[in-house]
């Protein structure tokens, strides 16, 4: 598994904002929309909005962020199709098909998966690992963590590829099912784990060789500047109008 | 089981940030109390190990399917509660950000869900007692299927409750229990089929690997935490499939007299006896008191799930611990007294 090159090739400065406002706007935003309540679809469908902005003014590919929005996950259908099943009250009818709230709530469900994933995915699009963990050193996670997150980002991608090479090696070697039952399977992992933890003495004794003093972090923590402020502000604020307008007082 | 944004409500993912935030916090003071690098850098090596197993898929027996390790209680058991929480805590943190796989307010009820049960509950209560610092297969076998199944019930009734007061859903919280607790017994045992597999594997290769932590200081806690976990499970869970059938007494008193109960003889002492327990009996027949309008609870006459019965066994369960402990510590007291005055 080598790095995506939708990865590679980033519109890093895609974002009129800096590394920790960023991450505090998407913050702000799917709080807004999970704050939406469960039979209110026009809301979700207007906080759609927002991501799809994101995705034309930044350039990122509308098809990669579909592909992977279409594999939905199976316990967010569930939940969706169990209030299709549970709530089966007429609200209203159209086109002579009578609309049950059960079917608000779970289209409600899915809108609201959509539109989160989508906001995620277009960020994970936008913004570099490593800026990502700026970000989280700028709003005081502890270095452990954030180097720890870092450290699993970087060899992920090395111990996939190695992962894919062996069980390409066992499926070739594997007839129909046989080889493929948990006892070999369990070993082909636990020699990943022994070939894992020796690579990590080896990146310790390099990076200690290098100066590694338990953290990665190579910057001076990020300033909160006015036109990060403004950008906050301005989308908040947008977020906030969405809200009253589709949103109705109880 | 990952939750995703659309299920919880902003009070709930915010409750659960907040818990998994101090968890966390707590995790890195007690792991930054030994200032090693190498440590760090196998933390790191071994959550992206976690990635990377994911992807190696195999049969699971029986059923066709194909299935990959989840890695909480391995990982656990490499690295020590503390570490393997954080490191845990990062992989669901670059598998929602980065993979969109649970949702960004949802993460603090994923981490709880699936690194503290594994790590702080199954591993240290479960695990370590029953494998103890053996390699022997059998007790490896025994501790990981145990502590897998029981770290993922524990996960998945905790996502019924979350998703539950949250609100969103419309599935009955009955039936959405007995949808999640059969299938996430089934995902246990293969977990602890993998995991026991794998760390059988490196004890026989590199049991380096497994010996890296230390042995726990004090097990005298040990024995009455498990004892509190089965009671809980006991009581708060399987009392709800417990036989509404008459027991022994009722039986050979309604094979006597026709009735199950007999009825008391109408005295004075007996009525005022009777207010006394019905005033300070809190849960009446095992359940919540009943309302005005003769109803008892919000559970589904269906569903043999029941909160009132979970609430009375939890209860119960915890009384006769702090009992039995109490006159333990008594005549222990008493033991000790006489065995000063005969010195």
């Amino acid at each position: 598994m080598s790095e995506p090159k939708h990865h590679a090739n980033r519109p890093e400065h895609a974002l009129p904002a800096g590394n920790r406002a960023s991450l505090g706007i998407l913050a702000i935003f799917i709080i807004f929309v999970v704050a939406v309540p469960k039979n209110n679809l026009p809301a979700v469908i207007a906080y759609g909005a927002f991501p799809l902005f994101v995705i034309t003014a930044s350039r990122i590919s509308l098809r990669l962020i579909m592909n992977r929005l279409l594999v939905i996950s199976p316990f967010v259908l569930f939940m969706a199709a169990g209030n299709l099943y549970f709530d089966r009250q007429p609200i209203f009818d159209a086109w002579n098909v009578s609309v049950t709230g059960g079917m608000i709530s779970a289209g409600v469900i899915a809108a609201k998966s959509f539109v989160t994933i989508s906001a995620l995915l277009v960020y994970s699009h936008s913004v570099p690992f490593h800026r990502f963990g700026n970000a989280l050193r700028a709003w005081g996670v502890p270095e452990l963590f954030a180097t720890q997150l870092q450290l699993v980002y970087r060899y992920s991608f090395m111990l996939g590829d190695e992962a894919r090479s062996l069980q390409k090696a066992r499926d070739l070697r594997s007839f129909g099912h046989k080889g493929k039952d948990i006892r070999t399977t369990a070993q082909l992992i636990g020699s990943l784990l022994v070939r894992s933890s020796l690579r990590a003495e080896k990146i310790y004794m390099a990076m200690s060789a290098r100066g590694f003093g338990n953290s990665l972090a190579s910057h001076q923590k990020e300033p909160f500047t006015m036109r990060d402020a403004i950008t906050v502000l301005l989308t908040t604020t947008g977020f906030l109008t969405v809200w009253i307008v589709f949103v109705p007082k109880p | 089981m990952h939750m995703s944004d659309a299920l919880i409500s902003p009070a709930v993912g915010g409750a659960f940030w907040a818990v998994s935030g101090g968890l966390i916090a707590w995790s890195i003071k007690k792991s930054s109390l030994d200032q090693d690098g190498r440590k760090t850098a196998l933390m790191g090596v071994l959550g992206a190990f976690v990635f990377a197993a994911q992807m190696i898929n195999f049969t699971i027996p029986g059923t066709g399917s194909s299935g990959h390790l989840g890695g909480g209680l391995l990982l656990t058991v490499l690295l020590g509660p503390h570490r393997a929480f954080i490191a845990l805590a990062s992989v669901l943190v670059i598998q929602s950000l980065f993979f969109a796989d649970g949702g960004l307010l949802a993460l603090g009820c994923n981490i709880f869900n699936l690194a503290f049960f594994p790590a702080f509950l199954a591993y240290p209560f479960l695990y370590r007692t029953i494998a103890g610092n053996s390699l022997s297969p059998a007790r490896l076998g025994a501790a990981s299927m145990t502590a897998a199944t029981a770290g993922l019930l524990m996960g998945a009734c905790f996502v019924v409750l979350q998703t539950t007061v949250s609100g969103i859903s419309e599935l009955p919280f009955g039936t959405f229990m007995l949808f999640m607790l059969p299938i996430h017994f089934a995902i246990g045992i293969v977990e602890g089929l993998v995991t026991w597999a794998v760390v059988a594997f490196v004890a026989a290769t590199e049991p380096s690997l497994l010996t890296m932590q230390k042995k726990p200081e004090n097990k005298r806690f040990l024995t009455p935490a498990v004892f509190i976990l089965m009671a809980l499970v006991t009581g708060g869970t399987l009392a709800w499939f417990a036989s509404s059938h008459p027991d022994g007494l009722e039986w050979s008193m309604a094979r006597v007299s026709g009735r199950e109960e007999i009825e008391g003889r109408h005295e004075p002492v007996h009525g005022m006896l009777s207010s006394i327990q019905e005033k300070i009996a809190f849960l009446p027949d095992y359940g919540f008191r009943s309302t005005g309008d003769g109803t008892s609870d919000s559970s589904d006459p269906v569903s043999p799930v029941n909160p009132g019965t979970s609430v009375s066994g939890i209860a119960g369960s915890l009384m006769v611990l702090v009992l039995a402990g109490a006159i333990g510590l008594f005549t222990g007291a008493g033991r000790r007294k006489t065995e000063k005055t005969g010195e």
